[in-house]
């Protein structure tokens, strides 16, 4: 993958583009905001990385300008203002997501592989299948090798975010902000709780399990 | 003493300085339209008193012939006072009179006539030789049927005497209220400046740093009491401020200073461990846990923060609080279940508030956290947890109610407070400011967070108007 990381906190943008690189992503780095508009708008990225406050060019204008010119390539917004208003005009400027600093750097690798899945078609999909699992967007019917799998709505929603994500690590934090909509952290383990019932539902009885948890990132639905 | 440029920056003095300045421009006036109306008044009584001895001396002139007219002016002319009396042959030679040196004119042609002339020593009255020797008269000369000239007249000067003294006696008075109105001025001025300064060293004192100084209060309750008391008000609020921001500050430096500590020990020791893989492996994850800590301390400092003081980010809207009270349930219900406790609702639908849904939702998950956090499994007793909403009397009320170990009336005002984790729940995990945050996002919408006994356990309360 291809991610152009506008970021003047030179240690910080060195650092990424090392973790991006050993993540096997190819990671070009602009250190402020006129730069980084140029380069931009002037290549091809699968996702933007943009710090929200930058030098020469503010971080939200950069986006602004992109979604004008219709460049619709996902970007990532990097912030240390962590308020809801703040991620509101975050998102409204054009953002696809907002991670608030400090991060983990799993967090952040997580949004970003989930980001550039987006811009594939799979979001629109009215049914979508992992490994015999399948999910139907319209009837909200699921089944698993063709044997009904009853859900409550949250859990079904969980397991559709899962699911449009397949094969990519999915974060606690990005569970509750795309299932409960929330942006807190939560103290408690009270996502593994709800993973662990979701798992217990699709995976019990099966040889091969679908659901998977990847240790110090998230969790992951895959074959 | 005041120096003067600084009494003049007073208020009162430019006040009084701006009333003498309308008073004496009044006075003034006064003064001309009285001086113009005694002159008029003055003018016509002399000469109805000219025409009235005019007109005697002509029928003493009929009746009696030259001879008593002689008589009668040299009589008149030896009184003293204002009267000027002259009569003169037909030819103008001087007969008898007070004044000598008659214009040629005046005998010459009848008619009424203003000029100046010489006092013959005489003529002054008994009031002294203050008038000046140089006269002005207005006269009327006639002739008479015996064919003598008469001049009747009357000394000007006097007139103007008169009206000197009336105009001496009114700058007295006007001068005397000037001096009067200066005094009176100045001394409020003083007093005024007086009650000023006091206020102003003691805001003086405070900016140095005593915030324990208070202005002084006098029993006059004026308005200068009203503003003293005002502002003691005020330094009361900003005491209790600072004392809260200093003890914020010493708690935060605990706080943060005690991980970070931890953090760079962990730090260090990892650098020695170079050697044992696993043990450095272990060392860093725990840094990296410490710091998760840290953030989270930190966060919940910025959320209290933001949510005290209502900035925008703490905006509020139109929300669902059933639907965010019923949300955070059955987030939390899963969880209860795990840990062996029972996650009850009783939550009214269809409730809506004007409020925050982010910041109510983490306040009800810190309650919720609390109360599985304190849980104490023991035997025969089933773990509770009961979420409710209810709407009474126009407010919403939502309770998070356990059956744990609660916490002692004594220590229920205390544990709202920043930092307050009593000694039992010490070994817990938590940053110790679940419960000031909940009391602060209560606070922001103009409700309040109670601890109630719940017999056995407790009963937060957050009560906001609904």
């Amino acid at each position: 993958m291809k991610i152009l990381l506008i970021e003047d906190d030179r240690e910080a943008a060195s650092y990424l583009i090392q973790a991006l690189d050993e993540a096997g992503h190819v990671t070009h780095h602009a250190s402020d905001g006129e730069t980084g508009y140029a380069m931009a708008s002037s290549m091809d990225y699968d996702v933007l990385v943009i710090d929200r406050m930058l030098p020469r060019r503010d971080g939200l204008s950069i986006i602004e300008s992109l979604r004008a010119e219709e460049d619709h390539t996902p970007v990532l917004i990097l912030s240390a203002l962590g308020e809801v208003d703040d991620r509101v005009t975050g998102l409204r400027a054009g953002g696809d997501d907002y991670l608030v600093k400090p991060y983990a750097f799993t967090e952040l690798l997580a949004r970003i592989e989930v980001l550039a899945r987006r811009s594939s078609p799979a979001e629109a999909a009215t049914s979508l299948e992992v490994g015999g699992l399948q999910l139907d967007r319209l009837s909200r019917k699921v089944e698993r090798d063709g044997e009904p799998i009853l859900l409550q709505p949250r859990e079904f929603r969980l397991l559709e975010y899962l699911m449009k994500n397949a094969g990519k690590v999915v974060t606690r934090t990005m569970l509750l902000e795309n299932v409960w909509d929330y942006h807190f952290d939560p103290q408690t383990n009270v996502i593994d709780v709800h993973m662990s019932r979701l798992r217990a539902k699709i995976d019990k009885g099966h040889a091969n399990p679908l659901l998977h948890t990847i240790r110090g990132a998230g969790y992951m639905i895959r074959d | 003493m005041y120096r003067l440029a600084e009494l003049w920056r007073t208020t009162t003095v430019r006040l009084t300085a701006i009333f003498m300045l309308i008073f004496i421009v009044f006075a003034v006036g006064l003064l001309g339209l009285i001086f113009w109306q005694t002159t008029i008044q003055l003018q016509r009584q002399q000469a109805e008193q000219i025409d009235r001895e005019t007109f005697a001396i002509r029928r003493i002139d009929d009746d009696g012939g030259f001879r008593a007219t002689i008589l009668a002016i040299g009589q008149l002319a030896s009184q003293p006072g204002p009267g000027i009396y002259y009569l003169a042959d037909p030819t103008g030679q001087k007969i008898v009179g007070n004044v000598s040196d008659l214009p040629s004119e005046v005998v010459a042609e009848p008619g009424t006539y203003s000029f100046n002339y010489d006092r013959t020593p005489g003529l002054s009255d008994g009031g002294g030789d203050l008038r000046p020797r140089q006269g002005n008269a207005l006269v009327r000369s006639e002739k008479l049927a015996s064919g003598l000239i008469l001049v009747v007249g009357r000394d000007v000067v006097e007139r103007r005497g008169f009206t000197a003294i009336v105009f001496q006696w009114f700058a007295i008075g006007v001068g005397g209220i000037l001096l009067f109105s200066l005094i009176a001025g100045i001394v409020t001025s003083v007093r005024v400046l007086r009650r000023v300064d006091t206020i102003a060293s003691t805001s003086n004192k405070i900016m140095a740093g005593d915030l324990s100084e208070r202005v002084p209060v006098t029993r006059r309750n004026d308005e200068f009491d009203a503003l003293a008391t005002n502002l003691n008000a005020m330094l009361d609020r900003i005491e209790k401020l600072m004392q809260g921001m200093k003890e914020v500050t010493d708690n935060v430096a605990h706080d943060l200073k005690t991980p970070l500590t931890r953090l760079r020990n962990k730090a260090e020791s990892a650098l020695l461990e170079s050697k044992d893989e696993a043990a450095r492996r272990e060392a860093l994850e725990t840094t990296i846990e410490e710091s998760d800590k840290l953030i989270r301390t930190f966060n919940a400092l910025l959320m209290i923060a933001r949510a005290e003081a209502g900035t925008p980010s703490g905006a509020l809207n139109e929300i669902d609080l059933s639907a965010v009270v019923s949300d955070v349930a059955e987030l939390y219900g899963p969880l209860a279940e795990d840990q062996g406790m029972v996650l009850e609702t009783d939550i009214a639908e269809g409730l809506h508030i004007h409020g925050n849904r982010e910041l109510l939702g983490q306040a009800l998950v810190n309650l919720i956290e609390n109360a599985l956090k304190y849980y104490e499994p023991a035997e025969g007793k089933q773990g509770l947890i009961k979420v409710s909403l209810r709407s009474e009397g126009g407010r919403a009320r939502i309770t998070v109610g356990d059956n744990g170990p609660g916490i002692p009336e004594v220590d229920r005002g205390r544990v709202v407070e920043r930092y307050v984790r009593l000694e039992k729940s010490r070994s817990q995990p938590g940053s110790g400011l679940g419960l000031s945050l909940v009391a602060a996002v209560a606070r922001l919408h103009k409700g309040e967070l109670r601890l109630e006994d719940n017999a056995p356990g407790v009963r937060a309360v957050i009560d906001l108007p609904a």
